[in-house]
């Protein structure tokens, strides 16, 4: 784990972070119209808010470490390529899969990483944000368990995509790794 | 499954394709193809549940292409937008549940999208705001509120209190909509003439799909009234809250007849 010691590397991942959010707001907003389960609707609606508060928070953030309000940062090539993969998912199950079983659990671990690698006195306001990230994204998940048992979806790329995810070693592009 | 809508044309207007519905759903774009009763019957309280829930799924929908088509808009209205897309999911859910608790179903009904295909063909985004949430959204407020004034007093109070809480939500949208058009006009006098096309275009699509004049019967054999003749009294009460001005209201009340939804008295 990369122990973060400057305020401008805290703002990259911050930044990084916050355009992984925007991100999931856009993916799952693009999937609702699109998605023809109602169910699944009413489950990107609710989480389409929770990630703009996320985003919301990581950017009011990013200006207390020096940056502009909600700047961003685009991941890196190889974590960014896993983020078009798993936004071209078709299917219900294939989109619920990549997402909630692709995705996710890997940013629960990075943003982890996040938390033990950083000050945990002079950076207590990120660890509070990332901590109320990683807590939602844990519910997401089981919601998204849910839903797959209630509309019996079957099996999607998660699991595959998810493996990939963790061979990419660093999220950060790589000049702010 | 498409991750592109695309558009068609009907009338000489062009208007955006469906949003994706399960197969159990049958979409109509006319009143007179809805099942839409005129008692107080099981089933006419199942098919105004029914029409209210697929309603607030095309709200949905609308607000989330409004948060993925238009990433250049400034991210407190984002915001807004995200929020609404929250509380639209969560009145699907409701009415779903209440839906269940009467006996019903999904897809028992015909259903309608047309306010996606219109809204979503508008290639603005405060057009979108002014047609969907100050136009459309207002005039839901109208409808919820006799609604659930009509229901409690024939003894459905729990259907009563479920649309009451949407009808605070839909204020909010209506507010925050009715806020961003006047100051995104504030910066930018010309953002008025898209609203004023935004309006044009709507009321030129809703005439290709209204009730004839004279009033048509419907599919389940219900008379319906002259397009005219369907105002809704005006919830004066929310359309303050939501902020509209006095002038506008006025000119609201006008157009229906001067007919008001006159606030409940509040218990001393």
């Amino acid at each position: 784990m990369t122990i973060l010691k400057s305020v401008s590397a805290r703002a990259d991942a911050v930044g990084t972070f916050r355009y992984v959010s925007v991100w999931l707001m856009e993916t799952t907003a693009r999937w609702t119209p699109t998605t023809p389960e109602m169910e699944a609707k009413v489950m990107f609606g609710r989480h389409i808010w929770d990630y703009a508060q996320m985003a919301d928070a990581l950017g009011k953030r990013t200006f207390e470490l020096r940056r502009h309000e909600h700047f961003t940062l685009a991941p890196s090539a190889a974590y960014t390529a896993l983020l078009k993969e798993a936004g071209a998912a078709h299917s219900t199950a294939d989109r619920i899969s990549a997402l909630y079983d692709g995705i996710l659990p890997g940013l629960i671990a990075r943003y982890s990483d996040y938390i033990a690698g950083t000050d945990k006195i002079l950076d207590e306001p990120t660890i509070v944000i990332v901590d109320r990230i990683v807590r939602e994204l844990a519910r997401q998940r089981a919601e998204a368990d849910e839903l797959k048992a209630v509309l019996k979806l079957a099996a999607g790329p998660g699991p595959h995509l998810a493996t990939r995810e963790k061979k990419v070693s660093s999220m950060l592009a790589e000049a702010a790794a | 499954m498409s991750d592109d809508i695309g558009y068609w044309q009907v009338g000489g207007i062009t208007l955006r394709a469906e949003p994706a519905r399960e197969d159990c759903f049958t979409v109509v774009y006319r009143d007179a193809d809805m099942h839409e009763h005129d008692d107080h019957s099981e089933a006419a309280r199942r098919e105004n549940l029914h029409r209210h829930m697929t309603n607030e799924m095309v709200s949905l929908e609308i607000a989330a292409a409004c948060v993925h088509e238009f990433p250049d808009a400034p991210w407190e209205l984002r915001m807004e937008l995200a929020r609404q897309c929250w509380d639209e999911a969560r009145h699907v859910k409701v009415l779903h549940r209440r839906l269940l608790e009467l006996g019903g179903y999904k897809g028992e009904f015909p259903i309608g999208t047309l306010e996606w295909n219109v809204t979503c063909a508008l290639d603005s985004l405060i057009g979108r705001l002014a047609t969907q949430n100050r136009t459309l959204e207002a005039g839901a407020m109208d409808v919820v509120g006799i609604l659930a004034r009509n229901v409690r007093d024939s003894g459905d109070n729990e259907t009563a209190d479920v649309l009451e809480g949407i009808l605070a939500d839909e204020v909010q949208h209506v507010r925050f909509a009715n806020r961003w058009i006047k100051k995104l006009v504030s910066e930018d006098k010309r953002q008025l003439m898209k609203v004023a096309s935004a309006v044009r275009f709507l009321i030129e699509a809703n005439s290709k799909f209204q009730i004839r004049e004279g009033g048509e019967t419907n599919a389940i054999g219900v008379k319906l009234a002259s397009p005219e003749a369907r105002i809704p009294a005006v919830n004066v009460e929310d359309r303050k809250l939501a902020e509209f001005t006095d002038d506008e209201i006025h000119e609201i009340l006008r157009q229906a007849g001067f007919r008001t939804l006159v606030p409940n008295a509040v218990p001393a």
